[in-house]
């Protein structure tokens, strides 16, 4: 019996492990991250580690375009015209965030997991930069290479 | 407990009010002025429920009017306002009241019911 505890212990870590980001560091990612160009804003998507619905890994989408995936433990970023722009997330609800970039500025929308009748609901929410920062720090980079 | 039950699943399902909003034409401030300071803390309630607080010591600058009233933008820091989605806002305010807010995304205004009185300071 207890040996079959153990292996469901185990079994769950590395469920739950297996869900998690992987990747460099934000503060190792930025000294390789591309400057911001003047015409445009920066978005950077998190959703900070934890394992309530941490299986729930929607797409992200900026105007209707897939550009990452709600990971907990990740991060990544896109730089995008300035202007309204519109995020959103879809499992079995679509959850939306209206926003507006200016040149040459950078926002942060954090995603995060709440309650569904069946799958959880992921949210976008836009969130400042100190508090941000504050979180970006301890989660991995998983957007595309830096070239 | 057919009620809780049909309140539970728009609850869980997501089926809260949307924003609502209509067009609204913003004209810009002619000089960029000085932020104001909120002098008092108070809590916004919006129609779909959700809250949102507005910190003493928020900043926030006047950016334009709109027929309601003048447009405030937040100084370092966002703000949003949630129904079914999120959009991000900016105070509206006729005299010291808040009446509504600016959905700059949206380019409309969202009112709200109850008007609330917002003690802003000139900085410095």
């Amino acid at each position: 019996m207890k040996s079959i505890l153990n292996l469901g212990a185990i079994a769950l870590l590395a469920a739950l492990t297996g869900c998690a980001a992987s990747g460099p560091k934000f503060a190792e990612q930025q000294a390789i991250t591309p400057k911001l160009s003047a015409d445009q804003g920066r978005v950077y998507f998190y959703r900070v580690n934890s394992m309530v619905g941490a299986a729930v890994q929607p797409d992200i989408r900026l105007d209707g375009a897939v550009v990452g995936e709600s990971k907990p433990g990740g991060y990544f970023y896109t730089d995008t015209s300035a202007g309204s722009h519109q995020a959103g997330t879809s499992t079995e609800a679509t959850n939306n965030l209206s926003f507006v970039l200016d040149k040459g500025e950078t926002k942060y929308v954090r995603t995060s997991v709440s309650m569904g009748l069946m799958v959880g609901h992921v949210k976008p929410e836009l969130v400042g930069q100190e508090e941000a920062l504050k979180e970006i720090a301890e989660l991995s980079y998983i957007g595309k290479a830096a070239k | 407990m057919h009620a809780l039950c049909v309140a539970a699943a728009l609850l869980l399902g997501g089926c809260t009010a949307p924003v609502h909003h209509t067009p609204v034409s913003l004209s810009p401030s002619a000089t960029a002025a000085a932020p104001v300071v909120l002098t008092h803390a108070v809590t916004v309630t919006f129609d779909s429920g959700y809250t949102r607080p507005l910190n003493a010591g928020s900043r926030w600058t006047h950016v334009g009017t709109v027929a309601q009233g003048a447009v405030y933008r937040p100084v370092g820091d966002v703000f949003t306002v949630e129904g079914a989605h999120i959009h991000e806002a900016w105070l509206v305010l006729d005299k010291d009241q808040l009446v509504g807010f600016y959905l700059p995304a949206e380019r409309g205004f969202s009112p709200l019911r109850t008007p609330l009185s917002l003690h802003l300071q000139n900085q410095g």
